[in-house]
């Protein structure tokens, strides 16, 4: 305890170097968490998990996906046709649509981009907002808002950040200016708002509704189909208990004489989106291996200076120490103690503030990588910087520790003199 | 006049250079003034460098780093740029149907095509208008010989086209020599001398006829890409570096065979596939064109063009857009990197700055005494700061440099990323990332900046010591 409360003093005993070496530390250890978090984040999503896995179905070839809506009933069952074919735990399918709300201003914070779905699959498959995984008085808002729209045909659940960009909130109303579907324009009244988080510029409609646009469309066009009538279904989302159930699946869906024009493909849900991230490799590899290990060099090299410029000027106390009859591992424990203490302090501290900061005030961060519409910092990340720090500090301090703990008594006294 | 988005990029480049410049300017009369105002000797100062020469070299080396880096992130945003920049011709208008937000959307029948390219201002060579009627499509292709761990598709660009020469003029594009541009068919017969391996090593039961080859011309990125499938797959090092003209690949169902390589280093052309549109329309499902390409005399009437289908033109609904603003418009995700390389260099800056004010804190406290004797001599406050002040510039100086060649080295590598604007699309790009004299600027200027924030407060407690009591 007096080696620890020793090492404190030590590292109070210059305030100014202290301060700067726990700013710098903190402010580059915030940028490894943002970092790291992003890349924990495509990590977790590209995995493959072995239970309770999601798979998508989507057109073969071409993307964006566009199959026609008459798929949906028989995709969202697994292609079952035998009695003794598997069935899916559960299923999702997703249309897209998209428009703005001011149509001489198309924007980006003007454009509303929804997925059109079945209301009550939004708490039992939308990853993050699964009703039983959320508390309690979460889940029961997000339940009520379910059982709005399913009320409500024209109703929408939107993100928080999505409704601050187009200035409305729970209960207004506004019309949407078809972009990717030309000429369905839709009147939307907003029933919900999704939990913050990973929704927070998203919004989901009712699937109903915009079938039925696109139905009208026929009658108020002379009979005419919308151009896309043939291509609403966007991806069928579907639940598996595992592996093996995957692979029954998939080859009752590939097998089937349904998906001809177009064809179809399953896959897992990690596996697509990996597809989806390739694209990215480049980036995604200088992240991982450039900007987070020369931030953490940087980190290295900020502490090592303020360590040897600290042992140096100590030259003379280290000596005395010697004399009094400290061991050199003692030294060497009191220096590298010193750079500890400083390094997982200000990275904890960093941590915990870039948690604080990104999560709950900032709404996530906004990169533009892959459909991810906003990153967060995972809880663990806290014990990122307590990490971060030590080892940074760790590999900083080792060579001036060794310095210190090799001080020959006779020659820093013999300078003095 | 009204601004198009193109003009008020262009317009934030040229403002952000010149800016960059008068900031290297005013960095380059500093270090001059300093040099030139400092009564007391360099050598003195740059002795006590490198007396110090640990402290300094850790200084230096985090500088480096931050400075490397900065160089490496802006040769990644320079890349993109200026694939939205080179893509794309002045004098070209790009017409789409109306409401589509970028060509992967668009949907455009025949007849209002035919009708399209028969409107006043388009160029016409030997009676035909110079246009290049286009379906875009965007594929998965199962990779053929996948490396372990890694996706099993991936995503390709796949233009149709009704004459891919036509395409070629109007797009400005040129074909390697020994290539050649799709024929009318589209596809080559399997076996015929076109050095497709697979067809003649397994060309499957007598009975089953063998499918023709499809045609495609290959931008010079996709050639790369699909080159180091064959290379996985042989595991040899005398595998090509590219596809060239007589290779085959697979997409969708059938095997295709390279007739040509577009020489297209630089544009977004680069990461695509050409075939014929009436092969790849009904193979992939898509059987509307996407988008029309029209060639007018010059930027000026590409301008009056595209006004005049966007307010005049009423037999079909279509958006007409000059081809460059089209690409420029593309560039709403490298805005977005841009701010981030933005965030993430200035906030190691500030790490940076922790640094060289540690360095220099520690250099005023060691020398203490001989910053009396120095004011004993008759060296005033003022010079006593400005000489730590150019130590630390001087620190900053050499590590930016360092930082700076170190950073050029990635110049010319190639990277793979998606270019995309606001309202969605987007495009799969193979881009060279390029150092170039601002980027380097900019490293020069930043290096500065934090060599000045993190010697000026150490500088200025260096000038409050009373030199009685410094030599006490």
């Amino acid at each position: 305890m007096k080696f620890f409360l020793l090492i404190l003093k030590n590292v109070r005993r210059n305030a100014v170097r202290s301060t700067l070496t726990a700013v710098g530390t903190m402010v580059l250890v915030f940028v490894v968490t943002l970092v790291w978090s992003i890349l924990d984040f495509l990590d977790k999503v590209t995995a493959e998990k072995t239970d309770n896995l999601k798979a998508i179905v989507t057109e073969r070839w071409q993307m964006p996906s566009q199959m026609p809506f008459p798929y949906a009933d028989t995709l969202s069952d697994g292609a079952a046709r035998h009695s003794n074919d598997l069935h899916p735990i559960d299923s999702m399918t997703w249309q897209f649509y998209g428009g703005t709300i001011d149509p001489a201003k198309k924007t980006i914070e003007n454009i509303v981009f929804a997925f059109a779905m079945e209301p009550e699959k939004i708490g039992t498959m939308l990853d993050e907002i699964e009703l039983n995984s959320l508390p309690a008085a979460k889940a029961a808002d997000l339940r009520q808002s379910i059982a709005r729209l399913k009320e409500k045909r024209n109703g929408i659940i939107v993100g928080r950040e999505k409704l601050t960009q187009i200035h409305r909130g729970l209960g207004d109303r506004f019309t949407v200016t078809g972009l990717n579907y030309k000429d369905i324009d839709l009147e939307f009244e907003v029933v919900g708002i999704f939990p913050d988080g990973r929704y927070d510029k998203s919004a989901v409609m009712n699937r109903d509704y915009l079938n039925a646009a696109l139905d009208s469309y026929q009658r108020t066009h002379a009979g005419q189909k919308h151009p896309l009538a043939d291509k609403t279904l966007n991806l069928v989302w579907l639940r598996v208990p595992d592996m093996q159930a995957f692979n029954t699946i998939q080859q009752q869906i590939t097998d089937s004489p349904l998906y001809a024009s177009p064809a179809v493909k399953c896959e897992t849900a990690s596996s697509g989106i990996a597809t989806f991230l390739e694209a990215y490799r480049d980036l995604i590899w200088g992240m991982r291996w450039l900007l987070a290990p020369a931030i953490l060099m940087t980190l290295s090299l900020v502490i090592a200076n303020a360590i040897s410029i600290s042992v140096r000027e100590r030259r003379l106390e280290f000596a005395v120490l010697r004399v009094l009859g400290y061991r050199p591992r003692q030294i060497l424990t009191l220096v590298v103690g010193e750079a500890v203490m400083l390094g997982a302090g200000s990275g904890l501290v960093s941590t915990v503030a870039t948690y604080m900061l990104i999560n709950h005030l900032m709404g996530g961060i906004n990169f533009p990588i892959a459909f991810f519409g906003a990153f967060f910092i995972p809880l663990q990340a806290i014990w990122w910087g307590l990490a971060i720090g030590v080892a940074t500090a760790l590999a900083g301090s080792v060579v001036p520790a060794l310095t210190a703990s090799s001080i020959r008594v006779t020659e820093a006294f013999s300078k003095v003199a | 006049m009204i601004m198009t988005t193109a003009d008020l990029a262009l317009l934030a480049v040229t403002r952000s250079t010149i800016a960059i410049w008068i900031a290297g300017a005013a960095s380059v009369a500093l270090l001059a003034a300093l040099l030139l105002g400092v009564k007391i000797p360099l050598r003195y100062l740059v002795r006590n460098l490198t007396v110090r020469w640990r402290t300094t070299l850790m200084t230096v080396l985090a500088f480096v780093m931050v400075i490397s880096l900065l160089t490496v992130m802006m040769a990644f945003v320079n890349g993109m740029y200026r694939l939205t920049q080179a893509s794309g011709q002045p004098g070209n208008v790009m017409v789409l149907a109306d409401g589509a937000t970028d060509e992967s959307f668009s949907n455009l029948i025949a007849p209002d095509i035919a009708d399209i390219e028969n409107q006043p201002g388009i160029l016409r060579e030997n009676g035909k208008p110079l246009c290049s009627r286009e379906t875009y499509l965007v594929v998965t292709q199962p990779i053929e010989n996948p490396v372990r761990g890694r996706p099993q598709r991936r995503f390709l660009q796949l233009r149709g086209l009704d004459d891919s020469a036509m395409t070629g003029r109007v797009h400005g594009l040129e074909l390697y020599p020994s290539g050649s541009w799709i024929s009318d068919a589209g596809v080559r017969e399997a076996g015929s001398g076109n050095g497709d391996p697979a067809s003649k090593k397994n060309p499957g039961p007598p009975e089953a006829p063998i499918q023709p080859l499809v045609e495609a011309v290959l931008g010079e990125g996709v050639a790369h890409v699909l080159a180091a499938d064959k290379k996985h797959g042989s595991n040899s090092a005398s595998a090509p570096e590219r596809l060239d003209v007589g290779d085959t690949f697979s997409l969708g169902d059938r095997r295709w065979i390279v007739v040509g390589v577009l020489k297209s280093a630089g544009s977004t052309f680069d990461s695509e596939i050409w075939a014929k549109r009436g092969m790849v329309g009904p193979m992939f499902g898509k059987e509307n064109y996407s988008s029309l390409v029209l060639r007018t005399a010059g930027p000026t009437e590409a301008r009056t063009l595209k006004d005049y289908f966007n307010s005049q033109y009423k037999k079909a609904a279509v958006l007409a857009q000059v081809e460059t603003d089209y690409f420029e418009n593309l560039s709403g995700t490298n805005r977005q990197f841009l701010f981030a390389i933005g965030f993430v260099t200035v906030v190691m800056a500030v790490g940076g700055v922790m640094g060289v004010m540690n360095t220099m804190f520690a250099a005023v406290s060691n020398r203490v005494k001989d910053i009396g004797v120095l004011r004993l001599m008759g060296y005033s406050r003022s010079q006593i700061m400005l000489a730590f002040l150019l130590e630390s510039l001087l620190i900053a100086m050499v590590g930016g440099a360092l930082g700076c060649a170190l950073g050029s080295l990635v110049d010319g590598w190639t990277a793979t990323s998606i270019v995309s604007g606001a309202a969605g699309g987007g495009k799969f790009v193979v881009l060279r990332l390029s150092v170039d004299l601002q980027t380097l600027l900019l490293g020069f200027v930043l290096a500065q900046a934090m060599g000045v924030f993190g010697g000026f407060i150490p500088a200025f407690s260096a000038v409050r010591l009373k030199p009685l009591e410094a030599l006490r």
